[in-house]
C-alpha cells in the first residue's frame, strides 16, 4: 500500500507533509506534489499535516480521485525529491477546495 | 474545510509560529506485515518474526480474525532494537494470532461518543480530550484506541455510524470559548450541563508527537489564547522514538513558554516496562549506574533530562497493566523507582479496557491490583503515588483495595471484597469519592464480571441507565 496525493494539492502545494516524511518520498512538480509508492512506508505521518486534506491511503482514495494513484507513481519517477518545506504559493488559500484542478496540473 | 472555516492565528500567535522550525526525523518505521512476509525487511529485522508466526498471521489475512485489520502493525527502528532483547516488548509490539482468538469487546470502550459534543473532542470532567492524530510511531498491540487507529466505524448516540474524526483547531477553540463564556455568565457552572470551566485540554490520538513542531505549536498557541491553563500531551514517543525530543522541539517549547507563560505543559508519557528505557548487559540484567540507580538508554535519558530542565512542565507516566508485558511486580517496582528518581511522576496504572480482542491482553482486575500493590512493597512513599484506575463510562475509578477476608454478616462477601472509588465523575465533579463494594471475582476483567455481586453502590457504577449525554440533555431542555 501507499499514500496518495490527490487533486486538492494542485496549486496549493503547502509542503507541510514533506517535513514529517521519514523517508523523503515526496516529489515536487511545478504546482503539485506526489508520493513515490515504492518509497512510501505507510507511516501515516503526512496525512494530519496537510492543510487541505489532500493525502489519502491508497485504499481510501475517493472514487472520483482514483486516477491520482497512477499519476503519483508516474510523476514520482520524473520529478525530483523534496525533503524540506518551502513557502506555499501566495494564492494557495484561494485554490483550496476549487473543483476540477487537474486540468491546471503543470508537468 | 473551506478557507473561511479555518482557524486564523492571532497576530501574536502567527508571530510565534513564524519562529518555529520543524525537525527531520529518521524513525525507520516498518508498517504492516508485508515486508516481513515477503522477506523485504532490513536484514537484521528479518528474523523478528519466525516463519511459523508469519504463517499463522498470514493464514488469518482477509478473514474475520485478520490481525492487521483489528489493529495496524507498526514499529520503529529504536523500538525494534529494544525489542530484540526483551520478551515483554516483543509482546507489546509484535502482531499475534492470539489477538483475534476471541473478538469479544466494545468498539467504543468507555462510550466516549456519549461525551463528544464536537468531532474529535471528548468533554469529560473539567477536561477536554482531543484527538489530533490517528497514528503513532509504532503501535501497541493492546491499544485501546484501535478503533481510531484502524479507522473503524463507531456508533454515535444519535445512531449514526462513522469513523472517529480528528479535532480541528477552529472547532475546538470555538467550543471552548462558547462553553467558558456560558459558564462565566452563569456563575461558574454551565447552565445546561452544570459543568465547570474548561481549563485543561489533553491532546491525544494517536500520538501528538508524530505531528510536526509547527503543527503542535499551532495547537498550543490556539489553546492558550482560548484560555486553557494547562495542556496535557499524551505520548509514547519517549519509548518509541526518544530522538523526536530534539533541539528543534525544545526550541519550540521554550518559545511557547516565553510567549504564553500562563499555560503549562504536562507531558503524559507511557512506559509499560523498564526494558523500554533501561540498558541490559549480556546476561539480560540491568546495569548499575555508578552514579546511582540504573543505566538508561542514552537517547531516552537525554530526552528526559532536557524536559526536566524546564521547570514549567510536568512529566507523568501512566500505563495499563497488560498480560505478558508488565504483569510483573518486580518490573513495575524497578520502573516506578527509576522514573521517580529521574523526575517522572508515576500517575496511573490502568486495568485494560474492554476493547475488541481484550481477552488476549487483559489481566483480571483483582490480579492487576495485587501486582501493583506487590510492586509498591519496598518503595518509598513518594515512589508509590501511582494508583490503579479503571475507566468506567461514568468516570475515572480507582481500584482501591482487594481483601481476602470475609466481611462478617454480608452475603456475597464470604471470599472478601473489592473496594472501588470514583475519582472523577465523567459528567460532573460532585460524585468524587463515592464508593462501590463488590464481592470477589478473581476472573473478572471488566465491570460486567461483578454484575451479580454488587454489595454497595454509592458510586452508581452498576446502575443500568446510561448517563444522559449533553446533546440529549440539551434536546430535552429545548
Amino acid at each position: 500500500m501507499t499514500f496518495v496525493v490527490v487533486e486538492n494539492c494542485i496549486k496549493c502545494k503547502h509542503t507541510d507533509c514533506v517535513d514529517v516524511c521519514p523517508v523523503d518520498c515526496f516529489h515536487e512538480g511545478p504546482n503539485f506534489l506526489v508520493i513515490d509508492p515504492d518509497e512510501c512506508i505507510d507511516c501515516d505521518l503526512c496525512v494530519p499535516e496537510c492543510p487541505v486534506d489532500a493525502i489519502y491511503a491508497e485504499d481510501e482514495v475517493p472514487a472520483d480521485q482514483r486516477q491520482f494513484i497512477e499519476l503519483n507513481a508516474e510523476l514520482a519517477a520524473i520529478w525530483p525529491v523534496i525533503s524540506q518545506q518551502i513557502d506555499s504559493p501566495e494564492d494557495a488559500d484561494e485554490w483550496d477546495g476549487v473543483a476540477d484542478k487537474l486540468a491546471l496540473l503543470e508537468r | 474545510m473551506t478557507k473561511a472555516d479555518k482557524y486564523q492565528p492571532s497576530e501574536k500567535g502567527q508571530a510565534f509560529l513564524d519562529t518555529v522550525n520543524n525537525g527531520k526525523y529518521d524513525r525507520q518505521i516498518i508498517t504492516g506485515m508485508k515486508k516481513f512476509m515477503e522477506g523485504n525487511a532490513p536484514e537484521d529485522m528479518k528474523s523478528f518474526y519466525t516463519t511459523v508466526e508469519l504463517q499463522a498471521i498470514s493464514d488469518l489475512k482477509g478473514t474475520a480474525k485478520d490481525v492487521e485489520a483489528r489493529m495496524p502493525v507498526k514499529i520503529t527502528r529504536h523500538y525494534f532494537e529494544l525489542a530484540k532483547d526483551s520478551k515483554p516488548i516483543q509482546v507489546l509490539v509484535k502482531a499475534s494470532p492470539k489477538e483475534t482468538y476471541d473478538l469479544d469487546g466494545a468498539a467504543d470502550p468507555g462510550k466516549q461518543m456519549d461525551y463528544s459534543p464536537v468531532e474529535g473532542l471528548i468533554h469529560k470532567y473539567e477536561l477536554g480530550l482531543i484527538y489530533v492524530a490517528s497514528t503513532c510511531s509504532a503501535h501497541c498491540r493492546f491499544c485501546y484506541r484501535e478503533e481510531l487507529i484502524a479507522r473503524k466505524e463507531v456508533e454515535r448516540p444519535d445512531g449514526t455510524v462513522a469513523p472517529k474524526g480528528l479535532a480541528q483547531i477552529r472547532e475546538i477553540v470555538d467550543y471552548i470559548q462558547d462553553h467558558n463564556a456560558k459558564v462565566q455568565a452563569n456563575g461558574g457552572r454551565h447552565p445546561e450541563t452544570g459543568r465547570e470551566k474548561l481549563r485543561e485540554i489533553l491532546m491525544s490520538g494517536g500520538d501528538p508527537m508524530v505531528l510536526s513542531n509547527r503543527n503542535i505549536a499551532a495547537w498550543w498557541s490556539a489553546l492558550a489564547e482560548a484560555g486553557i491553563e494547562s495542556i496535557r500531551l499524551g505520548t509514547k514517543e519517549l519509548a518509541f522514538f526518544p530522538n523526536r525530543f530534539d533541539p528543534s522541539f525544545f526550541d519550540m517549547m521554550d518559545k511557547f513558554h516565553s510567549n504564553y507563560p500562563g499555560t503549562k505543559i504536562r507531558l503524559m508519557v507511557h512506559f509499560n516496562h523498564p526494558d523500554e528505557f533501561l540498558l541490559k548487559d549480556a546476561d539480560g540484567d540491568y546495569i548499575e549506574n555508578p552514579q546511582g540507580g540504573l543505566e538508561w538508554h542514552p537517547d531516552t535519558r537525554r530526552a528526559v533530562e532536557e524536559l526536566k530542565r524546564r521547570n514549567w512542565l510536568n512529566i507523568d507516566n501512566q500505563a495499563p497493566i497488560i498480560a505478558d508485558i508488565n504483569n510483573d511486580p518486580d518490573a513495575l517496582r524497578i520502573m516506578q523507582r527509576e522514573l521517580k528518581q529521574n523526575g517522572v511522576e508515576n500517575h496511573y496504572f490502568f486495568c485494560g479496557r474492554d476493547i475488541v480482542g481484550h481477552k488476549a491482553f487483559n489481566v483480571p482486575i483483582e490480579e492487576a491490583w495485587r501486582i501493583l500493590n506487590e510492586s509498591q512493597k519496598g518503595l518509598s512513599g513518594v515512589e508509590t503515588h501511582a494508583r490503579l484506575s479503571i475507566t468506567h463510562y461514568k468516570g475515572k475509578t480507582e481500584v482501591s483495595a482487594v481483601t481476602s477476608d470475609p466481611l462478617p454478616g454480608v452475603a456475597g462477601a464470604e471470599n472478601g471484597f473489592v473496594v472501588m472509588k470514583l475519582l472523577r465523575g465523567a459528567a460532573d465533579a460532585p460524585d468524587r469519592g463515592k464508593v462501590t463494594l463488590l464481592g470477589r471475582n478473581p476472573d473478572a476483567i471488566w465491570f460486567s464480571g461483578y454484575d451479580d455481586r454488587v454489595l454497595f453502590d454509592e458510586a452508581g457504577l452498576f446502575t443500568n441507565a446510561r448517563k444522559t449525554t449533553d446533546a440529549e440533555a440539551v434536546q430535552k431542555a429545548s
